[in-house]
């Protein structure tokens, strides 16, 4: 692809005038081109099937599989691997293939949900910052830059007897964007003030249009690619995060399951219960593992900063 | 540049303290910290409990307890941050939050240096490597170890690494790799050359467990920049000069394309703090990540604090020596 | 190589175990570089504050951490019989017969501080004083975290040289457990002197309550000697006390180790860093990887707690007997026993009386004969029908309305209560009531606010019983969440501290218990485990004694040191 079309595609408004660079018949072409970048992609397209493979396996899994995520009297106490109970039972008598199920599905709903709002709020706050610039930037960014310096780890930790009536998947995703909507706001505000300076912007000033129309039709539109590879590398973090809180015991609590939850339960079954312990890792790994690739991909199909480089 | 630093410090501390205030408020309200005296059988006695209220001067109210903390004003002279006091612990006297700050920093320290120099250089070493060879099976697969270690739980990750340590043990039928500590318990008796061994032993592996994410994040900014660079026209100008390719990559393009890697490598700090905590669990060692994690077990509010305020200044400091960086490796860079 | 046990069977472990112990290969070169009779041990938890009176301090940890350092008057047996330290007290101190009560000791008159000052009534004067809840002795009690004992105390008074104590009691009181007093340790008093407190005032105590607090010992009344500075959250390094009255230990340098990450155990016991530990957690997997080791010894008894469901009678629904009685008659005890820590310990029974366990002499099933714990839905609806409720399809209804769903707490991340929820849950299914399971990060809190329905939690057993029905059951008494009230209970409790020996109040806490079951208020569960292990190759004649706080420690200074 050449350096011309991907500029074109993204960040700088065509040369003439006023003419908005995102509009509503050019998007179905310009999806396509970036669709056909990322297609190129192959690792990026493997992950693809194979992230689409895991969601499906997390939503659509639990109401085919038989067993439920609870204890169940049926369900012997313990048992390896079986062709009934594919990743073995727990203790309690639980079958791990549906707690597998289950909490993929709790740490995707905690990781898109802190990749969702986190973005939105982070993107619209970076937006308005850079778009207004002077006192109302430094104070905005300085109110980011709180959250910027408590690390997340601690942040949740410190904030974990509040949340009373047990730790939900909810009250873990909602805390984790209180800390990490800041970072969003810092890439977008940075993009922001190149983009603000450019002929469209002024244009569409000059035109006469609103602060909320120029930042939300015209500045934002135009960040997005920034923005989604953001947003698509944050699932994995929010993942990892989610995983170490886990670890480290403030995490989701039972009877509400995640992933990081499950391998934290079995941190001493590595040897002796193996289906306990990997199972839930490898789905962590194979969960970062394909967001990271798409996150390239999009990055290489949606960023020409990037793509000038790889060619 | 001294204006730029004075005046970024200065909008940094108002920045710090709405941090504390922001903490301090979410702690106060995460529970009682007497919660287990109370439970205590037989319970203590009411008088009893009343004096460890006013010891932990959790008998004032939220602001005036943050006001003490920060001045100590009002207080027994055990408290108050800007008289160098760091508060109570409701642990006891025994736990001088101070003392045993410092004790933890300087066991953090070597952990963290060692890990950030280990990251550096093999990030360097295959982010040139893989961009000299762009598109080469060596490329491709340190580009996927790179992906593997950044998805990788560090605790799931540390596991695996102890068990690598102890098979090479055993194996061996050597000592070498120790996996729970900093140092063995009679480092007083050793010789030199013992003391180092005992050190590295202990180091090793929760070393490599705290590199390996900063290690991929950073080797995949180095190849990206490598690859900027020698794409650049300034490069191709030098190559098409005669220059030979070592000299080429030595002295123009691994010069240039280390610049953003110091700055976000410095950031990047930050990232190990967490990473800190995981790995002195895994590896039982007494830093700064078991301080806060047994801070926040007992509801430690001062100790948090005190914590909390060492690593948001060093998150600051950071932040401001990555742009200073920035400014002295690229001088197209001018500060207002 | 295992060895299973219950806690009358300790004279056959002591054998097996060194026959164990012969049998085994010389310790491997280069493992670890340790010699023979230096030990390091596993502390699961780090202790808060030095002086074991107070309540940062008084935790298990610390007791283990302080063993062999402060002198202690006597000690529980394995078998959870009251034995006196002979090496300190050289008489058998009896109870005299008339009104007030009174008791001597006499001082071993070569019994030294390790810095050559003698262990005299000073020491146990401080030691009553801390504990006395008197105003007039020690300012603000000391910071003391209460005791019963020690309140009843009129005097504590020495003679000839102070090398012979006297204990005299308030006039008309009387404990059962008079001869557990300073069963934890002496503090020096004269070091408390020393650094300028006056011991006769009450401020001066205070001090020296707070000192011994802050500060470690830097001497030692007993085996062992803290070796640098000792560190509650890390590591502590206790060598032999060269002027040792009695005999000195074989082990010559005990480092505790601190270490709060169950699944590294495992790798450094086989890795030669650490040699053993008796852990205050459970775990099947620590006990599985242990099965698979040569050279390493373990066992598993019934433990120290005990867990439990609480109702909270506060609660409308609740208030009503028969569906407290239903409740428990529904639960399958004798399934979550099994299901908790059956696999590991095939000989884990359910509890069947909240004061005792089946090991203890005063035992008595007070559960069963209520058929309580029965798992028996049918008779759990029988209960419940004859009361007016009604089975509606799958839900409970009384006069047409239905019961409310109940909010089941336990400790987060509590593993075995997790299972015994989650079992309660589908056993409360099956008679249409409804259990919400909600984790709790507070215990204490949750539990002073009575903030649940049903909660799962433990209490800790100690042979010292004499005050736990107390606590539970009285209606004033600051433990006994659920708020039940029972004027004969609250007599009969009371009655059970006010004895002069442990079988009579045994007999008033079984009176009481039978009764606070009938009402169905607590549901006693399962006694919890403990194990312990130790690397054979380091060591030999290690026992686990689950009636002492120090568990295995409790007699390291008889350990064998493995050539």
């Amino acid at each position: 692809m050449s350096e011309m079309q991907s500029r074109v595609a993204t960040a700088d408004g065509p040369p003439d005038g006023p003419a908005k660079p995102v509009n509503k018949g050019g998007d179905l072409t310009q999806i396509q081109i970036i669709w056909r970048r990322f297609r190129r992609h192959r690792a990026a397209m493997i992950s693809l099937v194979l992230l689409g493979l895991i969601v499906a396996f997390a939503f659509l899994g639990p109401l085919v599989w038989p067993w439920g995520y609870t204890v169940d009297s049926d369900i012997p106490s313990n048992a390896g691997p079986s062709l009934e109970h594919p990743f073995g039972t727990t203790k309690q008598g639980t079958d791990v293939f549906a707690q597998t199920m289950r909490g993929a599905q709790q740490s995707l709903k905690v990781a898109l949900t802190v990749a969702i709002v986190s973005t939105v709020v982070g993107a619209t706050w970076g937006a308005v910052a850079g778009y207004y610039r002077g006192r109302t930037d430094a104070i905005m960014m300085r109110i980011a830059d709180i959250f910027l310096i408590i690390p997340l780890i601690v942040a949740v930790a410190s904030i974990n007897g509040a949340v009373r009536g047990g730790t939900t998947w909810y009250a873990v995703a909602l805390i984790m964007c209180l800390f990490s909507w800041a970072t969003v706001a810092r890439v977008v505000r940075g993009v922001v003030l190149s983009l603000r300076e450019q002929e469209f912007i002024e244009a569409a000033r000059a035109a006469g249009a609103r602060a909320t129309r120029i930042i939300f039709r015209h500045l934002l539109p135009n960040a997005a690619g920034p923005i989604i590879v953001a947003a698509t590398l944050l699932i994995a973090v929010a993942v990892l995060t989610e995983a170490g809180l886990s670890f480290i015991g403030f995490g989701i609590q039972p009877p509400d399951i995640s992933l990081g939850k499950m391998v934290e339960s079995a941190r001493t079954a590595a040897f002796t219960r193996p289906w306990l312990f990997y199972p839930p890792g490898v789905l962590i790994v194979l969960i970062c593992l394909t967001i990271n690739f798409i996150g390239d991909g999009l990055r290489d199909a949606l960023d020409p900063r990037q793509t000038m480089v790889r060619r | 540049m001294l204006v730029y630093t004075a005046r970024r410090l200065a909008v940094a501390i108002p920045v710090l303290l709405a941090a504390s205030v922001l903490v301090f408020l979410m702690v106060d309200l995460s529970g009682d910290p007497l919660s287990d005296l109370r439970m205590q059988q037989p319970p203590p006695s009411e008088e009893v409990i009343a004096a460890a209220e006013a010891r932990y001067y959790l008998d004032r109210s939220i602001p005036e307890r943050y006001w003490l903390w920060m001045t100590g004003i009002g207080g027994n002279g055990d408290i108050g941050l800007l008289q160098g006091q760091f508060g109570p612990s409701v642990r006891g006297g025994a736990f001088d939050i101070g003392e045993e700050l410092s004790d933890s920093i300087y066991v953090t320290i070597r952990l963290v240096t060692a890990a950030i120099i280990a990251a550096l250089g093999l990030a360097v070493l295959s982010g040139v490597v893989s961009a000299m060879r762009q598109y080469s099976k060596l490329d491709y697969t340190l580009t996927f170890i790179g992906f593997l270690a950044l998805a990788m739980p560090t605790f799931w990750l540390g596991a695996l690494i102890k068990e690598g340590g102890l098979w090479f043990n055993q194996t061996t039928g050597t000592g070498f790799f120790f996996t729970i500590g900093a140092n063995s318990a009679r480092v007083s008796n050793m010789t030199g050359w013992e003391y180092f061994l005992d050190s590295a032993g202990h180091l090793v592996l929760p070393t490599i467990t705290l590199m390996l994410t900063s290690f991929a994040a950073w080797s995949r900014y180095q190849r990206t920049s490598m690859l900027e660079v020698l794409n650049s026209d300034y490069v191709r100008l030098a190559r098409a000069k005669g220059v030979p390719n070592r000299v080429v990559v030595r002295r123009h393009a691994l010069r240039t394309a280390l610049i953003p890697l110091v700055t976000v490598a410095t950031i990047g700090v930050v990232g190990i703090i967490e990473g800190v905590v995981i790995t002195e669990t895994i590896f039982q060692w007494r830093g700064l990540g078991y301080f806060f994690i047994e801070a926040v077990k007992a509801q430690d509010a001062f100790a948090i604090m005190s914590w909390l305020m060492l690593s948001g200044t060093l998150v600051v400091l950071a932040n401001l020596v990555a742009d200073i960086l920035y400014g002295v490796l690229d001088p197209r860079i001018r500060y207002e | 190589m295992q060895i299973r046990r219950k806690m009358l069977g300790a004279a056959a472990v002591g054998v097996s175990a060194v026959l164990a112990v012969s049998a085994c290969s010389p310790p491997e070169d280069g493992a670890g570089g340790g010699d023979a009779t230096s030990v390091t041990w596993i502390i699961s938890q780090p202790g808060s504050a030095w002086n074991h009176n107070t309540p940062e301090g008084g935790s298990v940890y610390l007791i283990q951490m302080v063993h062999g350092i402060l002198p202690v008057p006597g000690y529980w047996s394995p078998e959870g019989q009251w034995e006196w330290n002979t090496d300190l007290i050289v008489n058998e101190p009896t109870l005299s017969e008339e009104d007030p009560l009174s008791w001597t000791y006499e001082i071993n008159p070569d019994a030294n501080w390790s810095d050559g000052e003698p262990i005299t009534a000073d020491d146990f004067i401080w030691a009553w004083k801390m504990n006395s809840g008197d105003d007039e002795l020690c300012a603000e009690q000391c910071n003391s975290r209460g005791a019963t004992l020690e309140t009843l105390f009129e005097s504590v008074e020495g003679s000839e040289d102070g090398k012979t104590v006297t204990v005299t009691m308030k006039e008309g009181s009387q404990h059962p457990g008079w001869f557990t007093f300073a069963g934890d340790g002496l503090y020096p008093s004269h070091v408390a002197e020393a650094e300028g407190f006056d011991l006769d005032t009450p401020e001066g105590m205070l001090e020296s309550s707070n000192y011994f607090n802050d500060n470690p010992l830097t001497i030692s009344g007993a085996q062992y000697i803290f070796d640098g500075a000792p560190e509650l959250d890390g590591r502590i390094v206790k060598v032999a006390n060269e002027e040792y009255y009695g005999e000195q230990p074989e082990i010559q340098e005990i480092i505790l180790e601190v270490n709060t990450e169950e699944s590294s155990w495992v790798a450094a016991l086989t890795n030669g860093e650490v040699q053993g530990s008796s852990p205050a957690t459970w775990s099947d997997d620590v006990l599985t990887q242990l099965e698979s080791l040569e050279n390493v010894e373990y066992g598993v008894q019934s433990g120290g707690s005990w867990e439990h469901l609480d109702l909270n009678t506060q609660n409308e629904a609740l208030s009503d007997v028969a569906l407290r009685q239903a409740i428990f008659t529904a639960i399958d005890v004798e399934n979550i026993a099994t299901r908790t820590y059956g696999e590991k310990f095939p000989e884990v029974e359910p509890r069947t009386n909240h004061v005792f366990s089946t090991t203890s002499e005063f035992h008595e099933d007070v559960i069963t004969p209520t058929g309580q714990g029965a798992g028996d839905a049918d008779a759990a609806m029988e209960i419940l029908e004859e009361a007016g409720y009604e089975l509606d399809g799958e839900s409970l209804t009384l006069d047409g309305e239905a019961v409310p769903a109940l909010r089941l707490r336990y400790t987060a991340g509590h593993v075995a209560r997790e299972i015994i929820a989650e079992l309660i849950q589908a056993d409360l299914a099956e008679i249409g009531v409804t259990a919400e399971i909600e984790t709790t990060d507070d215990l204490g809190g949750t539990l002073f606010e009575a903030d649940y329905d049903l909660m799962i939690f433990g209490w800790s057993t100690t042979p010292d019983f004499y005050s736990s029905p107390h606590q539970y059951w009285f209606s004033e008494s600051g433990s006994n969440f659920g708020g039940y009230s029972n004027d004969e209970v609250d007599e009969l409790v009371e009655a059970a501290m006010n004895v002069p020996s442990p079988e009579e109040s045994a007999v008033l806490a079984n009176e009481a218990a039978a009764i606070v079951a009938e009402e169905a208020y607590v549901l006693p569960i399962v006694d919890t485990p403990a194990y312990f292990f130790y690397d054979t190759t380091y060591l030999g004649n290690v026992t686990d004694n689950n009636s002492q706080s120090r568990r295995a420690l409790w007699n390291q200074h008889e350990w064998a040191a493995v050539e």
